[in-house]
Order: C-alpha cells, then sequence, then structure tokens
C-alpha cells in the first residue's frame, strides 16, 4: 500500500547532504547525529521513498538518549590515568558490563524481573512480589517546578501501574537537589526561578500529586548545591505491590490496542529540548506537561480491576515519547496497525504525529484479546475512565500507522528497534591522590560550634517543613515514619521507612523496607568513592530500622553533566565501576535504573555542568515486622556502642565544608568489614538486643548521636578516647570524619553480654552511656569536654528551613 | 461569559493571601502592606444568569468564608481600588485540571449544557507600587510566563 499525505508531510531525505542532514535534525527537534541521520537515510534509499515526518518522529523517540540509553550501551573508549599507573580499556555496553553484571552473577532466585520491565521486581512471600522504581523529571521541573514535579510523580506511579500486569502502589520517595534557598536573586542567571521558587514549586507538586493519588511519600532527602541552582534535580520513587502470577506479560497476534486514561493534546511535545525563547503570549504552549492525579487515580482503580478479572495480556505506560513509545513497546515483537484518528483529543487541530507522539499525561496502553472487548470497556467506564481502542497487533512485525484511512507510516519494527547505529565515545578519567588536611586542633568551645553549625547546614538540618506537607500516612501502612521523636515536641531523622502491607497481604507479618543513598560532595573530587559511599549509605540506612542485607536490592540513579565530554564521561564510567565492584562484594544486585545525562545549563556565554549525582535507592524485605526499629534513645542508663572503624576521612565532609578546609580524604567502603556488622546488626534487632540504632553519615558521629539524644529528648554522655579509630586523630577529627561502615547503637545493660559476644570478631567499642541533662562529648586525654542541652541542638538542627 | 471572582470574607483568615505578603517582602518590597487573594472562573457556554450563580454558590465557593461576585460580558465590576491588582491566566493549549473538574461538576449538578471553562488567580495589592513592581512581582513570584500570562492594574497611580 503506497503512504498517503493528505494528513502528513513528506520529509525530503533522500538527496540531502551531511550538513543539511544535520540542518534537519536541529530545526525539527529531533535530537538525532549525523551517523543516525545518515541510517535512516540509507533505510528509506532502500526502500526508494522518502519518509514522512511521523515516520522521522518516531525514530527520533525511539532512539532517544532517554528511551535507548545510547550512552551508557554504547561504545566507549576508556582511558584511566592514577599517578600509579594508565588503564585503557573499551565498554562495549557500559551498562551490561557493570551494573547488570553484577546483578547477573549475583543470582539472587528472588530477583524475579530486572532491568527488562518499567520497574524492578523482586519476591516478597510466595504469592506477592514487590516493584520498585525512581525516575528523574530534572528539566521540567527546572521550568515549571510544580507542574514538571508533578508529572515527575505522576509517571513514575505509571511505570508501578505499567510492570507485569499492573502493580498496586504501596508508596512514593523523593529525592531533590536544589540550588540554595537563601541564594542572593542577581546570582541567579537570567531566565531562570530562583531556587525558592523552584523549591516550593517541586514540593508542593510531589506533595499534590502524591496526596491525591492516595499514597504516601514515605523517604526522601534533599541536597543543597549551587551547582543546580539553574538545573535542580528531582527523583520520584513508586513501590508497589504485584501478585507474582501477574509478572509476565506477552502480547499476540490479533490483540486489540487500548489506550485509557487522560485525553491527548499537545502536551510535552519535544519536552525535553524545547526552549523558552520560542514561546510568545499567543503560541500554544506545547512543551509544557500538567498533571491530573484524579484522572491516574481513575485509571489505577479501574486496572486493577480489570487485571484481577484477566481481561488484557499486557500494559505499559505512556512516558517519554508518548503512544509511539508505549505501542512501539507492546508491539516490538508483533507488529502493530494503529488509526489515530480514533486518539481521544483534547481539542482540535493537533496533527498526526503531534498525536503520535504527545505526553499527555494519565496515559496506559493495553493489548487486549478481542474477546474482553466489551467487558474491559464496561469496567473503566464505571470508574469514569475514558478507553478506546485504536489498532491491532499484527504478526509482520511492521508498525502501520494511518490516519481516516491513509496509510501515514510504514516501517519495520526491527529497524525502528535495533537500528540505531552503536556510538563510539572518548572517556578519560584522571585519579588524583588524596592526601589527609593538617591536623585539626580546636577547643572544646569550636568544636561546639561546629557541631551546631553541621547540624544547621542544609544539607543535615531537618527537612520537616518539607516532610509535613506529605501525607505519609494515608493507606495506613507506614510503619517507621520519616520523622521520629519519642514526644510530640522532639524529632529526629528517620535512616529509612517501612511499610507494613497488611491490607493487601492479608495475615502477613513481612514489611518492606525503603531508604536511599546520596552525596554529590564526595563526586566533585571521587565518582569512585561517591558511589561506593552512596551505596553503602542506602543499605546501612535500611539496615538501621531493621533491614536483612541478605534481601536487599538496589537501584541506580545517574545524573550527570554533559557526557560529550570526556572527563564526565570518565567520571561516569568510574561511578558505574564502583557499583559493579560493591554490588558484588555486599552480594546485593542491582534491579532497575534510570539516567539523566546532559545536565548542562548556560550562565551568559558560559556552559556549566551539574556536580554529577548518583542516587542510590534500597527495597528490602523485613521478615517479621515486630522487629523493627526507630532512631531515639529508648531510656536513660543504656550503653551506646558505636560499630565499625573511624578513620580520617573528611574528604567532602560537613564539617570541611563549613570550616574551609582544604585536603582530606574522601570515606572509602569497607565491605569486609562493614558487611558482618551489618548482618549481626539484623540478628541483634530479631533478637531483641538493641534499643536504637541510627547510621552515621553527614556530620560524623558528632551529628548521629546528637540526634539519636535530641529526638529523644534525653542526654547522653560519650568518651571520645573511647572510639575505635585507625592512626592517629584528634577529638574534632574523631567526632566529624564521615567514614562509612559505622553506625550507633543502644543497648540495655541486661543485654550487653550477649550483645559482645555476637558482634566479637567485628570492630566495635562502649562510648558511653545514655541519660543526664546534656550532651556531652569528653576526652580527658585532650582536655576537651563539649556540652549541650539537646533541646538546643534540636532547635539549631530545626531552624534552617524553619527561617526561610 | 461569566467572570467570577471568589473573595475571602472579612472576618476569615486569606492564608494564601497572607503567604504572598510574606514572600512580597521577603522580595524586598515593604511598601506592600496587604495581599488580598481571590479565585477566578470564566464560563463560556449557553447558561443563564440563574444558572451563573447556581453553579457559583453551590459549586465554587464556602459558603461560610466565601462570598463571589459576577460580571457579564462586557460589565465593569467594580474593582477594590486599593492599590494595585494582578491577574494570572493560563496560556491557551495548557491543561487546566480544575477547569476540567470544574467542567464536569457542573453537569452533575444537573446543567447540563456545553460550556467551557478557565480559572485563574487574582491579587490585590495595597499600597503605593509602581508598575514596574508590579510586573516584576508578576514574574518573580505570581505567574510562571512559560504557562501563564498576567495583566496588571494600578490604582495607587491613577489615584495619583
Amino acid at each position: 500500500m503506497k503512504l498517503k499525505t493528505t494528513h502528513c508531510k513528506e520529509i525530503d531525505i533522500l538527496n540531502l547532504s551531511d550538513k543539511e542532514l544535520l540542518d534537519l535534525s536541529k530545526n525539527n527537534v529531533l535530537s538525532l547525529s549525523l551517523e543516525e541521520m545518515k541510517t535512516i537515510q540509507d533505510y528509506y534509499k532502500n526502500l526508494k521513498r522518502n519518509p514522512t515526518d511521523i515516520e522521522i518522529e518516531t525514530i527520533a523517540q525511539t532512539w532517544s538518549e532517554h528511551c535507548k540509553h545510547k550512552t551508557l550501551t554504547g561504545i566507549i573508549d576508556y582511558l584511566e590515568i592514577s599517578p600509579q599507573k594508565k588503564i585503557h580499556k573499551q565498554y562495549n555496553n557500559l551498562l551490561k558490563e557493570t551494573i547488570f553484571k553484577a546483578t547477573m552473577e549475583l543470582k539472587k532466585k528472588w530477583c524475579l524481573s530486572v532491568f527488562e520491565d518499567n520497574a524492578g521486581i523482586i519476591d516478597f512471600d510466595d504469592k506477592n512480589a514487590i516493584a520498585f522504581k525512581v525516575e528523574t523529571h530534572n528539566h521540567p521541573s527546572a521550568l515549571e517546578p510544580y507542574g514538571g514535579s508533578a508529572t515527575g510523580i505522576g509517571g513514575v506511579i505509571r511505570d508501578i501501574l505499567g510492570v507485569g500486569l499492573g502493580a498496586k502502589p504501596l508508596a512514593n520517595t523523593d529525592v531533590f537537589c536544589f540550588g540554595k534557598p537563601n541564594t542572593p536573586p542577581k546570582k541567579v542567571p537570567n531566565g531562570m526561578h530562583h531556587p525558592k521558587r523552584i523549591i516550593g514549586g517541586v514540593v508542593s507538586g510531589v506533595r499534590d500529586y502524591g496526596n491525591r493519588m492516595g499514597i504516601p511519600t514515605v523517604n526522601g532527602s534533599v541536597y543543597f548545591d549551587d551547582g543546580y541552582m539553574a538545573n535542580p534535580l528531582v527523583f520520584c520513587g513508586t513501590m508497589g505491590i504485584i501478585p507474582k502470577n501477574k509478572i509476565a506479560k506477552k502480547t499476540r497476534a490479533g490483540d486489540l490496542v487500548l489506550v485509557a486514561g487522560g485525553r491527548t493534546g499537545r502536551d510535552g511535545i519535544h519536552g525535553a529540548t524545547f526552549s523558552s525563547v520560542e514561546l510568545n503570549k499567543e503560541s500554544d504552549v506545547s512543551a509544557v506537561q500538567i498533571g491530573n492525579p484524579i484522572v491516574e487515580k481513575k485509571v489505577l482503580d479501574a486496572m486493577l480491576k480489570a487485571r484481577d478479572l484477566n481481561l488484557y495480556r499486557a500494559v505499559t505506560d505512556c512516558g517519554a515519547g508518548g503512544l509511539s513509545s508505549a505501542v512501539g513497546e507492546l508491539g516490538e515483537n508483533t507488529g502493530v496497525e494503529i488509526d489515530l484518528k480514533k486518539v481521544p483529543l483534547k481539542y482540535d487541530g493537533l496533527r498526526a504525529w503531534e498525536i503520535w507522539i504527545s505526553e499527555a499525561q494519565e496515559r496506559m496502553v493495553f493489548a487486549v484479546p478481542p474477546k474482553n472487548k466489551e467487558k474491559i470497556i464496561e469496567i473503566f467506564a464505571k470508574e469514569n475512565v475514558e478507553a478506546v481502542f485504536i489498532g491491532v497487533f499484527t504478526k509482520d512485525k511492521k508498525l502501520k500507522i494511518s490516519y481516516d484511512g491513509d496509510l501515514i507510516a510504514d516501517m519495520d519494527m526491527s529497524f525502528l528497534h535495533k537500528g540505531v547505529p552503536k556510538i563510539t565515545r572518548r572517556a578519560i578519567c584522571e585519579i588524583k591522590n588524596e592526601f589527609e588536611q593538617k591536623t585539626i586542633k580546636m577547643n572544646s568551645s569550636e568544636i561546639l560550634k561546629s557541631l551546631k553549625k553541621v547540624l544547621e547546614d542544609l544539607n543535615v538540618c531537618s527537612k520537616e517543613w518539607i516532610i509535613r506537607q506529605y501525607d505519609h500516612e494515608v493507606q495506613g501502612q507506614t510503619i517507621i515514619k520519616p520523622l521520629q521523636g519519642n514526644n510530640i515536641e522532639v524529632s529526629g531523622p528517620g535512616d529509612a521507612a517501612v511499610i507494613f502491607p497488611y491490607t493487601v497481604v492479608k495475615g502477613t507479618k513481612k514489611a518492606i523496607v525503603l531508604s536511599n543513598g546520596l552525596n554529590p560532595e564526595y563526586g566533585k573530587i571521587n565518582a569512585y568513592k561517591m558511589a561506593a559511599s552512596a551505596i553503602e549509605e542506602a543499605i546501612r540506612n535500611a539496615v538501621c530500622v531493621g533491614g536483612n542485607i541478605e534481601k536487599i536490592s538496589l537501584l541506580d540513579n545517574f545524573c550527570w553533566g554533559n557526557t560529550d565530554k570526556e572527563e564526565i564521561l570518565g567520571s561516569l564510567i568510574r561511578a558505574a565501576k564502583a557499583c559493579y565492584d560493591f554490588s558484588k562484594s555486599f552480594s546485593i544486585p542491582f534491579i532497575s535504573g534510570k539516567d539523566s545525562l546532559h545536565n548542562e545549563y548556560s550562565i551568559g556565554q558560559k556552559k556549566y555542568s551539574i556536580p554529577p549525582a548518583l542516587l542510590i535507592s534500597a527495597m528490602g524485605v523485613i521478615e517479621n515486622v515486630s522487629n523493627t526499629l526507630t532512631m531515639p534513645f529508648k531510656k536513660e542508663k543504656n550503653k551506646v556502642f558505636i560499630l565499625g572503624l573511624t578513620r580520617n576521612e573528611l574528604g567532602g565532609s560537613v564539617f570541611s565544608k563549613i570550616n574551609s578546609i582544604k585536603d582530606g580524604v574522601v570515606p572509602n567502603v569497607y565491605p569486609k568489614e562493614s558487611k558482618p556488622i551489618m548482618k549481626k546488626i539484623y540478628q541483634a534487632i530479631n533478637k531483641s538486643l538493641i534499643e536504637s540504632c541510627h547510621d552515621i553519615s553527614d556530620g560524623g558521629l558528632a551529628a548521629a548521636v546528637s540526634e539519636m539524644a535530641f529526638s529523644a529528648g534525653i542526654g547522653v554522655k560519650i568518651d571520645i578516647d573511647k572510639v575505635k579509630i585507625k592512626g592517629k586523630m584528634s577529638p574534632a577529627e574523631i567526632l566529624f570524619s564521615q567514614s562509612n561502615g559505622r553506625f550507633v547503637v543502644e543497648v540495655d545493660a541486661k543485654n550487653e553480654k550477649k550483645f559482645r559476644s555476637l558482634f566479637k570478631g567485628t570492630v566495635f567499642s562502649q562510648v558511653g552511656l545514655t541519660g543526664g541533662k546534656d550532651v556531652v562529648f569528653e576526652s580527658v586525654k585532650n582536655k576537651i569536654k563539649v556540652m549541650e542541652n539537646p533541646k538546643k541542638l534540636m532547635s539549631s538542627w530545626q531552624k534552617t528551613l524553619q527561617d526561610i | 461569559m461569566y467572570k467570577i471572582e471568589i473573595k475571602t470574607k472579612e472576618n476569615f483568615r486569606d492564608a494564601r493571601g497572607e503567604y504572598y505578603l510574606y514572600e512580597i517582602i521577603s522580595m524586598g518590597f515593604d511598601n506592600v502592606k496587604k495581599v488580598k487573594y481571590c479565585p477566578l472562573y470564566i464560563i463560556k457556554g449557553d447558561i443563564s444568569d440563574g444558572e451563573a450563580e447556581i453553579i457559583a454558590r453551590q459549586l465554587l465557593i464556602d459558603e461560610i468564608t466565601e462570598d463571589y461576585s459576577i460580571k457579564k460580558e462586557n460589565e465593569i465590576l467594580s474593582p477594590i481600588k486599593v492599590g494595585g491588582a494582578i491577574e494570572v491566566w493560563y496560556k491557551k493549549g495548557v491543561t487546566d485540571t480544575v477547569a476540567q473538574s470544574v467542567q464536569k461538576a457542573v453537569k452533575d449538578l444537573g446543567i447540563d449544557k456545553k460550556i467551557e471553562v478557565n480559572t485563574g488567580h487574582k491579587y490585590y495589592l495595597f499600597g503605593d507600587i509602581s508598575d514596574e513592581d508590579l510586573a516584576l512581582m508578576a514574574e518573580k513570584l505570581f505567574a510562571n510566563t512559560l504557562i501563564q500570562g498576567y495583566e496588571i492594574e494600578n490604582h495607587a497611580l491613577q489615584r495619583n
């Protein structure tokens, strides 16, 4: 059948020169490279015809970095230079050779679906599994913070709805990187929103979408750095539960294509690449996506009903690339014929290709066996959800699109999905030696001043202003919550959240732990250690509340600068390598991930890349929900232990930043030391030998101990001389070092003997006692005694964001 | 066309107005003494005056804390002449989810006519404020010009 051009345009490509091909890509916001354009040209030369606009747009969407991860799966020529040696290596698929490889080698039987579906899935109990996914929505959030973050959370919820045959969302997480809220307005680049406006918009966007969907937002973190002023990072995550027999999906030829949910408009067309300059008062605002949680909630309710009646064979969500990606994904192995005239529209006047690639929100695409045609429409209608059949899956492995009876696209699925040429990129990483800082000599009052400044620091301080806007209780299953305190007047930062899904899984005792790790400050010095530290921090956080490291899985989210630059891609490779190394050494698999590269912004003529950020999110299964812990001290006269070795590791620490200390070694990760400790903590919690447990990270042990004390409203006395250290360290260095692998735990005197014998063979020491009216850190040897009332420390911790 | 403006009654707290006052002051404009926030709705379609009243009273306001005024096409509603005012509306093509809900709710009220709804926001700023400052506040605080347009009224200057 010949293509007709009543409803589309023919794009002349056959006779274009290299320069003209590149211009075509640029002028139509296709973001395709010359090599890719030439591959397309060759394909159509073989067909002896020009492509239509909708065909070119489909290829551009399918081959986009967002959908195909061309950088992480492409060829990379990598050179690593350290003072000791040079390593030259070629990666043919970085993802498969690092993160994915670790998962394959670990061969965990409880990993049910990894790196293939919309989310990673692991085993929960004999009948159910749990799925977790974290996405980023950075660029839209920079331009329209409220809509950008709302559609970020809306999108990741749909990933959970679109995993397998659909999981029921149980909890959301969110992690943000912002510029500092107190940035002087003059420092904000022209045309950008002030960080304060971005923060307000992003937080309310996540709040409104999550709360209205009836999904609790239970875990997250916020990181402030000037480097994110013009390019904030917005990570949104959702965890859901799915019956094990609903994980497999397979489209069959003859199944009908059903689109359900929101209507299609010009929302988000070329969303990632448009420029605000092009928009004026009269122009249609096509690039901005606005979310409608009420529609998505109805889709959720209706589709789970249809799922349980086995009315469809496959489902996926409309995300980036819209119908083009979603339908393409479901029909990749069959073929599909679509009639775009049938797609319900918000308003008239959309061109065919716009309908096809629109990123309008709240839409899901299903493969429905013809016999269920009426039944499924009836179910959606009952929930007031618009659902329309727009085509049929075929067996010719072709994508055929028609509009009003005219055929406007006819392409091979194999070319669309496998035709993208592999790009070769070069990467370089120069590893510098790190040196210990000059010994830090501080007297007691200087140490106290530093402690308060650390607690006040934007990256340590209380995020209560944000957390309290979120509903973290809806569904009634949040057992361990984000803010923890022994009474209503005190609070401290919980390490991780625990969800007890007793309303979905009747009679269960099991629970799900969610946590995260992130530290871009380390990444400015050493990307490898940043990744290693983020992995361990996420795991440690989960362990603190009762997580079992034998049953924890990880997600990676890379947000990097412009990876066309060799040294930026080089740091990404180092981080990916750390993911492999530590996934293997902790025996904890990655199950899914996402990357957002090219986070670059300009001020004037100069271009800046963001500080690289690797967010590690952890999800684990807890066998018995009763055996979970919060972080505040529980009572007076209990013994305080520090587990793990304190090293002189102040590189990238909060203490170094506030005191402008040069040099310093970035904390490393020592799985041989920390893994046995984490295993034993799990055993200790299950034998009720520990009263409270808190991870030592930002701000070191001084901050961790202070948080446990003020959230309990009681004092504590710590003997600095008893902390197990490596080498020589001054009291300030011991208190503020951010060495990984450490925990503060509280033990009742009656359990001390059992506790000590359990931890035999690991590095630990008793360092103090709870009780008294002050938080005290003392070193008799160095004549140091730091004393402060816990309430005053809490007010330092609480006031920073309250004042903004 | 009906334009409906919702006001918080005098003895009730206008939390959004207070929030914006706080933000304006922290932007450095200490000449603003008070901010009053009023949601706006435009309803186009073949409805009667009475139906517009029903929609405003039964759907758009909370009768205990809020009041409304309705303006018909070409009719000038006496505005609050106190200083500046900024009206913010979505640009064409931007999904207006609140308007969609209103459209559906109007049907649920039993008014089964084809209507089109737009939602907007009006901020009254009490004090003597220049047009330039109003425009700056509109762009930095009240409207995201990527998706929203704004219009400024300035009664303070007229009075001078």
